[in-house]
């Protein structure tokens, strides 16, 4: 089954150097799967925090995806590779509290594929469900006091 | 700095098991440095903790919070009013850090995440590398900068002890042997006769044997 006909909550994180218009590129399927889908735009991957993924995983997401430009092409040179270690990183704490690690993925980009973001989301939707839905039901994330 | 590495999530929640409601606390100064006890370390091991207690269907509250310092009272007294509102405090802080606090709030359960690991210094980014004892008898002036106590893998406080290779040392080929380093220098100040010199052995009581040491300084008594 894939994972837009399993239901799963989807968050993505992407280098917004791969889409000049990924504002509007990803509307529609936003407007069709809801909060099934979020995307995060970052300037650059390496922008990425191991927070920002066990976030997303603690307020439901069900898988979460890190797409980072091709390597040795990162504008700002080594953020994607930077993002990846962090990426390494949060796959081995989720993994201490019996999470599986596929639960967050890093996608590099290849040099030779240019898509927009709508289709790069669309091809990890027709991917399939390698998990299930998450055992973290909706969790109410708990602020800094 | 004082370094430390965040002990096994597994031995983490055996000591909070008995606890309900957590404050996480997490320490803005050697240990964020460290990048061990800061504001996003508190997150990740907070986040991690409440992802946890979800997974396995337990009731947990917890929140966080980040001081400035964990080991000074002005700071710490930001957990006044807090602190009677949780079951126990995981804290953040290095060692003194945590005892600090629990001296504050002897009412409170104050639990370590940390393992509070060495004095050092940031190398490079992700690389902390253990440079000072505390011996409280500092001959760094003898000896360039450069600690035989620490760096030399065998202490060596009379030259070096001959089994070091392409200046690295024997007993770990990553680290330069510390007397190597101490030679170099002190030859490229023209500073080598500070090695001809006879020095008192060192005064080991100043670091051991005495209890818990102390500074005290009349002129900061307020």
């Amino acid at each position: 089954m894939d994972q837009r006909s399993a239901g799963l909550n989807i968050v993505i994180f992407f280098c917004r150097q791969l889409d000049a218009n990924q504002d509007v590129n990803r509307r529609a399927l936003e407007k069709e799967l809801g909060s099934r889908i979020k995307f995060f735009p970052l300037p650059c991957s390496g922008r990425i925090e191991s927070l920002h993924l066990l976030r997303a995983l603690e307020t439901g997401a069900d898988r979460v995806y890190l797409i980072t430009c091709p390597e040795g092409s990162c504008r700002y040179r080594e953020g994607n590779l930077r993002a990846g270690k962090r990426l390494a990183f949060a796959q081995g704490l989720i993994e201490e509290i019996g999470l599986e690690r596929e639960r967050l993925e890093l996608i590099r980009a290849t040099q030779d594929v240019q898509m927009t973001i709508d289709e790069r989301a669309q091809e990890i939707l027709m991917r399939e469900a390698v998990v299930g839905p998450s055992p973290i039901k909706k969790s109410v994330a708990g602020p800094a006091v | 700095m004082i370094t430390a590495e965040r002990k096994p999530l597994s031995e983490i929640k055996e000591m909070i098991a008995p606890y309900k409601k957590i404050l996480v606390a997490g320490c803005g100064s050697c240990v964020a440095e460290c990048a061990s006890g800061g504001e996003k370390e508190v997150g990740l091991l907070a986040s991690a903790l409440r992802m946890d207690a979800k997974m396995e269907g337990r009731e947990a509250e917890i929140k966080e919070v980040t001081l400035d310092r964990q080991c000074v009272y002005e700071f710490i007294d930001q957990l006044t009013g807090l602190i009677g509102q949780y079951d126990a405090v995981l804290s953040l802080g290095c060692g003194a850090g945590v005892q600090a606090v629990a001296g504050i709030f002897p009412e409170a359960i104050i639990l370590p995440a940390l393992n509070t690991t060495f004095i050092g210094q940031t190398k490079e980014a992700g690389l902390w590398i253990e440079n000072c004892r505390a011996c409280g008898d500092c001959k760094l002036g003898y000896f360039a900068a450069v600690c035989p106590i620490t760096r030399c893998a065998k202490g060596l406080f009379n030259g070096p002890c001959g089994g070091s290779k392409e200046g690295k040392c024997e007993v770990d080929p990553d680290a330069p042997c510390a007397w190597q380093l101490i030679v170099e220098r002190l030859d490229k100040a023209g500073r080598l006769d500070l090695l001809q010199k006879v020095y008192p052995p060192a005064d080991w009581s100043k670091q051991q044997g005495k209890g818990p040491r102390k500074i005290r300084r009349e002129d900061q008594i307020v």
